[in-house]
C-alpha cells in the first residue's frame, strides 16, 4: 500500500508542464504548412536546428539565453496566437529543452501553446515521413 | 520505339529496386559498412574505409545528446585499453560521427574530454546523410567493423560492448 502510495506521489510530481491536448500531432502541422492560404502557427524550433520549413530559431531551450530570445520573439504577438515550439534532439522523457520552453510559453500567457508531438525525433518522426523542410 | 522505352523503364525500375533494397539490407551483422567520408574539425575529410585492418567502433553521438555525452569516458577508457597492436595484430580504432549543427560545441566537448580518436561531422544535425544512410532511430548509436569493413556489432553498450571488443581481440 505504501509502495503504491508513494508510485503515485512520484507520478504526481513528474507530471508534465502539457496537456495531451496541447500536443500537436506531426501530420496536423504538415498538413497547414503544405496548404497555401491556411492561417499559419508561429512555429519555433527550441532545439538545436530549425528543420521545419517556415520555423523560426531560438535554440535550446535549456539555456537561458534562449528563453529570453523566445520571450523576446514572441513580445509583441497576440497571446491568442498559436505557437507551435518543436526540439527534436531526443525522445520527450531525455530532451532537456522542451520543458523550460514549453513553461515559458504559459507563463507569459499564450493560450494556444503547443508541443510538436515528436517522441523519438525530428528525423524518424518529421524527416523520415517527407514532410517539409527548411532548406 | 514503345518497345525500346518499355524496356527502359523495366530496367530503370530494376536498378532503383535493386538500390533500395541493398539500402535496406546493408545495416545487419555480415553486411558491408557504407562508407563514411566526412571532415574532422580542422576539415580533413577522413574515410571510413581507410581505417580498414582495425576493428572500428563507429559511435554516433552529438553533444546535446545527454547519454551519448556520458558515454564518453567509458568510451576513451576502452580506447586507451584497447588501442595498441596486440599478439593477431588487431587493434581497436574509433570513429566519431556527430550529429551536432555547432562546430564550436563539438570542438569544446572534444576537448572537455580529451579525446583522442577520429572525429568527424559535417554539422547537419538529423539532417545529415549519414543518419539516413545508416538508418539511424535514436542516439547514442553505434556499431563494430571488422577488418576488412564487415559489421559484426549493433549497438552494443557499457559491458556488452567491452566483452565484444575483448573477445574479439583475443589472439586466436
Amino acid at each position: 500500500m505504501l509502495i503504491l502510495f508513494s508510485i503515485t506521489t512520484q507520478a504526481q510530481t513528474t507530471k508534465e508542464p502539457w496537456t495531451d491536448s496541447q500536443l500537436m500531432p506531426t501530420k496536423e502541422l504538415a498538413d497547414q504548412i503544405n496548404t497555401a492560404g491556411k492561417s499559419q502557427p508561429l512555429i519555433i524550433n527550441i532545439g538545436p536546428q530549425a528543420v521545419i520549413k517556415g520555423s523560426a530559431d531560438v535554440g535550446p531551450g535549456k539555456e537561458k539565453t534562449n528563453i529570453k530570445a523566445l520571450e523576446k520573439m514572441l513580445a509583441k504577438q497576440d497571446k491568442n496566437k498559436e505557437v507551435v515550439i518543436y526540439c527534436g534532439c531526443c525522445p520527450f522523457e531525455k530532451c532537456p529543452n522542451i520543458r523550460p520552453a514549453f513553461n515559458q510559453l504559459k507563463e507569459l500567457g499564450f493560450t494556444h501553446a503547443k508541443l510538436l508531438n515528436i517522441p523519438q525525433n525530428i528525423k524518424v518522426d518529421w524527416i523520415d515521413k517527407g514532410y517539409p523542410v527548411n532548406d | 520505339m514503345k518497345k525500346l522505352s518499355t524496356t527502359y523503364f523495366l530496367l530503370f525500375t530494376l536498378i532503383i529496386g535493386n538500390d533500395l533494397n541493398a539500402q535496406g539490407n546493408q545495416i545487419q551483422i555480415g553486411s558491408l559498412a557504407p562508407e563514411i567520408a566526412l571532415p574532422t574539425p580542422k576539415g580533413d575529410k577522413v574515410m571510413l574505409s581507410s581505417m580498414r585492418g582495425n576493428l572500428v567502433l563507429v559511435d554516433f553521438w552529438a553533444t546535446w545528446c545527454a547519454p551519448c555525452v556520458e558515454e564518453q569516458p567509458e568510451l576513451k577508457r576502452l580506447y586507451s585499453k584497447y588501442n595498441h597492436a596486440n599478439d593477431a595484430g588487431k587493434n581497436l580504432e574509433i570513429l566519431g560521427v556527430s550529429l551536432d549543427n555547432k562546430k564550436e560545441a563539438w570542438e569544446k566537448t572534444i576537448k572537455k574530454f580529451n579525446i583522442k580518436w577520429t572525429q568527424v561531422s559535417d554539422l547537419k544535425f538529423w539532417t545529415s546523410p549519414v543518419a539516413k544512410t545508416y538508418d539511424i532511430q535514436a542516439l547514442p548509436y553505434n556499431l563494430l567493423v571488422d577488418e576488412k569493413g564487415y559489421i559484426v556489432a549493433l549497438n552494443l553498450h557499457g559491458k556488452e560492448l567491452e566483452s565484444f571488443i575483448d573477445k574479439y581481440l583475443q589472439p586466436k
